[in-house]
């Protein structure tokens, strides 16, 4: 009686289980994405297990909707990405004024806009929110026309009072802008930035009437218009800036000047953009919702590329340098040549890196040549001097080599034979993102090894995270420091001007007058090829004598993404890619699995 | 079989088991068993008929003898002429090399890495820090653990409320993260030291010291409860009272006969604490907040090999030499403390 009862409970156990099957296969396909395949591999289980099977998939059931349902707040408010970006370090700030790395500047120029922006295939400056410039017969005369039909993004007008006002608040020596020295090109700029004058209306750009900008240079200066293309130009929104301070970046709604809006910015998440309708060239805007990442780790970031949750890689500090050799050889990687220098800083205000010699010592015992084709191996050149050789209107000149004799014998000049009674002294570079930044780490440790092997000095190591980073070497809180420049624009002056006294990217602690006589009297120059000579002066009182830095090598860029799925992403020496114009295509006929919700935005 | 039964009931019947009973009990109470068995000789015998127990001393020793006979290896192998230097450059392990990503072979045995070094010596050198690590926290845990327990398990009362209290209290912390934050702001705290900066002794010294400290201050904390309740239901025992009524005083009574009756249970929590020692360690460094290139241990080697995997290439012997060492390694750690705790706690058998 009780086996046959048990039997005949067995049985309908496995009816049921049958039609559980059936109705798993049916429904498969949709419900909660379970392949049908799972159903018919059960179908061989024994049947008394089918209550304990059908148990376990309720269950399963359960927890899926739990999951979901606290997901909800996300899941279902969030719309997935038109576009997916991993975009190298977590931002340091998304305020154009004081941004001065690559990655928030990637972000920056698409929330704001300044008078002129950068053409995305040749880095070459278009107007922006200006119409038109006349530009003076002398050349140190720019009147800017703006555009009659700007808007913030909520709303109220964009006039040049605001322009007035973001220029202003550039210099203003309590904005504490690192790149305010691109700004010391207009009349009194510098004095105003240091603190020479207090009255603004002394500094020459001024206002003529509600859409007319006028800007006095100190002297003719090829390259303004690209200065007037850089985020530190950007014209941002007076009064959120008035009401809520330095965390106005974070003020919702944030009025933008630029193609995109920004959602949110969420700490080591993302980065969420979306498309800002009342920007004057809306209608050109190619994606709607766009996902900046920060990844620093490149196999990080290589492996959610190539499972498909990434659709743009574009840091150089992403790439992962062990398989450049394989990852040339695909499709969708690109290498381009741009302007971009990785150098070492020395902090010169600290001993015994305050003596030229000891500086010298280091550069001439690093094998540079060892670096590129070790570590870096994507074809770099090695750097002897800091300014790229295909920059426009420069004679490149020739720094230290390779020359660890000459190296032993100045830093025994320098009071350390051998490396005698050397102090230890700490390397700093930038950790990445969610992981260690292997390229930095790796040629730290080759200059390590180098450096004791060569003069017998110990070097220690010293991550710190982006933010960090920057500080410190804001701070001079470092002895040496990795460091990179990519160029803002297509002149020498992008990188020598750097170096100057006042300029708020030097971070070194040097200051010489012959160099910042050299760069003024350059910039003063109107006939090319004598201002290159002139450059070419100073840069080797940089790279050859003085030495606050040591050029290791210039980059090449590798950026990747599918050329079939992706368009607006062009190549171009500046590395800037802006991100109206970029989209992904729609769906083709390879199949990917994941995103079919995409399929025909 | 009948025969080891026997002896095990008649040792439970002799209680305190272990350590110097010997010395307290008259040999005549048992004197079948104890002419032949003393209770570390009985252990000693039940511990050799666990095999994998046995193995995992090998192992253990056989690595321990690598790892200090390796670098004598090397600084010995430069004086038998040009070949001998030729070897100890090519397994230098901080030596760069053009040799990168070499796979395993007849010259580098475990292969190289991305600077050309060779992996095997990494291994070896990283072990070194990653075994002291895990022996010298082993043993402030000891120390601390010990001497924490049996005060506040002996003098009672008051005492050993607070002194469990504050047991309680640390281990309510997160033990990773509390290490984590001992190890940065103590690092940064002696860094900014004029003392330490006049020295030449920071750097990878003091980063391994804080390891030290970081690691034994929080695995202590288990081994002082054990102690505690192994010191409670002793200090009431006959041979205990018996010494205090002779005249014995409290520090005597717990270094002479407390002490020495627990060292069983003391010496298989030691040997269960080394391996999570060198995880916690490798857990660290695998952060990067351990050992500073260019040493290496097995966290940092661990970490290295895991950036390399990728749908494209991956050099497997980048992980799975440091992983495969490190996993074996506490494994081996693990059986050891089990079968050293078989064999001591006559109880549970």
């Amino acid at each position: 009686m009780k086996s046959a009862s048990a039997r005949s409970r067995k049985s309908e156990a496995g009816n049921r289980k049958r039609q559980f099957d059936t109705a798993d296969k049916k429904r498969g396909a949709t419900w909660f994405g379970v392949p049908p395949s799972g159903g018919r591999a059960n179908a061989g289980v024994q049947t008394a297990t089918g209550r304990a099977l059908r148990l376990s998939q309720a269950f399963f059931c359960l927890l899926i909707s739990a999951v979901c349902f606290l997901n909800a707040g996300c899941i279902h408010r969030e719309p997935p990405a038109d576009l997916t970006i991993l975009n190298g370090a977590e931002p340091e700030t998304l305020d154009p004024a004081l941004l001065t790395g690559q990655p928030e500047m990637r972000i920056v120029i698409g929330m704001f806009e300044g008078l002129m922006r950068f053409d995305p295939r040749t880095a070459r400056p278009i107007p922006g929110l200006a119409r038109s410039v006349e530009i003076s017969p002398d050349g140190r005369i720019y009147t800017f026309h703006l555009r009659t039909n700007l808007v913030w993004s909520t709303g109220p007008p964009i006039t040049a009072d605001d322009v007035w006002y973001s220029w202003i608040r550039v210099l203003n020596p309590a904005t504490a802008s690192d790149y305010a020295g691109q700004l010391y090109y207009l009349k009194n700029g510098e004095a105003f930035n240091t603190g020479k004058i207090k009255d603004p209306s002394l500094v020459g750009i001024h206002v003529l009437d509600k859409f007319t900008v006028r800007v006095e240079l100190n002297h003719p200066t090829p390259f303004f218009l690209d200065v007037c293309a850089l985020p530190v130009t950007y014209i941002v929104p007076r009064q959120t800036i008035e009401k809520y301070g330095d965390r106005w970046i974070m003020a919702k709604p944030l009025p933008s000047s630029g193609p995109y809006e920004l959602v949110y910015w969420r700490l080591n998440d993302k980065v969420r953009l979306k498309k800002n309708p009342r920007y004057w060239d809306a209608a050109h805007t190619r994606s709607d919702i766009i996902d900046l990442l920060p990844v620093g780790s490149p196999s990080a970031a290589l492996n959610l590329y190539m499972s498909g949750q990434a659709d743009i890689v574009w840091d150089k500090e992403l790439v992962p340098t062990e398989l450049v050799d394989l990852l040339l050889k695909r499709p969708d990687f690109h290498k381009f040549d741009y302007l971009g220098t990785y150098f070492i800083r020395f902090n010169v205000t600290r001993k015994p890196f305050d003596d030229p010699r000891v500086r010298q010592a280091l550069a001439l015992a690093i094998d540079k040549e060892r670096i590129v084709t070790k570590i870096t191996r994507a074809g770099e050149q090695p750097a002897s001097h800091l300014v790229p050789d295909g920059t426009a209107n420069y004679l490149p000149v020739g720094g230290l080599g390779y020359d660890p004799a000459r190296a032993r014998q100045l830093l025994a000049e320098a009071g350390y034979p051998g490396g005698q009674g050397f102090p230890r002294f700490e390397y700093t570079f930038n950790a990445a993102a969610g992981g260690a930044a292997e390229m930095h780490q790796n040629i730290a440790i080759e200059l390590q090894q180098m450096w004791r092997d060569e003069l017998g000095i110990h070097m220690d190591l010293r991550q710190l995270e982006w933010k960090v980073y920057l500080n410190a070497m804001d701070h001079l809180d470092y002895s040496l420091a990795r460091s990179s420049w990519i160029g803002d624009y297509n002149d020498p002056q992008t990188f020598l001007g750097m170096f100057t006294s006042n300029d708020g990217n030097n971070r070194t602690g040097w200051k010489s007058a012959t160099y910042d006589a050299l760069i003024t009297e350059a910039n003063e120059q109107t006939d090319l090829k004598k201002r290159a000579e002139i450059f070419q002066r100073a840069e080797t009182l940089l790279v050859s004598n003085q030495v606050p830095i040591i050029p290791l090598f210039f980059y090449v860029g590798i950026n990747y993404f599918d050329t079939n799925k992706i368009q607006g992403v062009y190549e171009n020496i500046l590395d800037d890619h802006p991100l109206q114009y970029i989209r992904k295509a729609g769906r083709e006929s390879r199949v990917e699995g994941r995103e079919p919700e995409n399929a025909n935005q | 079989m009948n025969d080891e039964n026997s002896r095990v009931t008649k040792v439970e019947g002799r209680e305190p088991e272990t350590g110097s009973m010997e010395t307290i009990l008259p040999s005549t109470l048992d004197s079948r068993l104890s002419t032949n068995y003393g209770p570390g000789k009985q252990a000693w015998q039940r511990f050799k008929r666990n095999h994998a127990a046995v193995i995992s001393a090998w192992y253990v020793a056989v690595l321990l003898a690598l790892v200090i006979i390796w670098p004598i290896t090397l600084k010995v192998a430069g004086s038998f002429g040009p070949s001998g230097v030729a070897f100890a450059k090519i397994h230098n392990p901080d030596h760069l090399s053009n040799a990168q990503f070499a796979a395993p072979d007849a010259q580098h045995w475990f292969g190289t890495d991305v600077h050309g070094r060779d992996l095997f010596s990494r291994v070896m050198y990283g072990a070194q820090i990653s075994l002291l690590v895990g022996f010298v926290g082993a043993v402030v845990s000891l120390v601390i653990g010990v001497l924490w327990g049996a005060i506040a398990g002996y003098v009672g009362g008051r005492v050993d409320s607070a002194l469990m209290r504050i047991v309680d209290i640390l281990y309510s912390l997160p033990t990773i993260i509390f290490v984590i934050v001992l190890l940065t702001t103590l690092g940064a705290l002696l860094k900014a030291s004029p003392f330490v900066q006049q020295s030449a002794f920071w750097g990878k010294e003091m980063q391994i010291l804080l390891l030290f400290v970081g690691l034994g201050a929080v695995s202590w904390l288990t081994m002082a409860r054990i102690v505690r309740g192994q010191v409670l239901s002793l200090r009431t025992r006959a041979f205990v009272e018996a010494s205090r009524s002779l005249g014995a005083g409290p520090a005597r009574i717990l270094a002479r006969h407390i002490i020495p009756n627990i060292f069983g249970v003391v010496i298989t929590y030691i040997a269960l604490t080394v391996p999570a020692i060198v995880l916690y360690e490798s857990f660290l460094s695998y952060l990067g907040l351990g050992v500073q290139p260019p040493m290496a241990s097995w966290g940092t080697l661990i970490a290295e090999g895991v950036s390399q995997i990728n749908p494209i290439r991956i050099y497997w012997w980048l992980i799975a030499f440091p992983g495969g060492v490190l996993v074996t390694t506490l494994l081996a750690f693990n059986f050891l403390g089990d079968g050293l705790r078989d064999a001591w706690d006559v109880k549970g058998k």
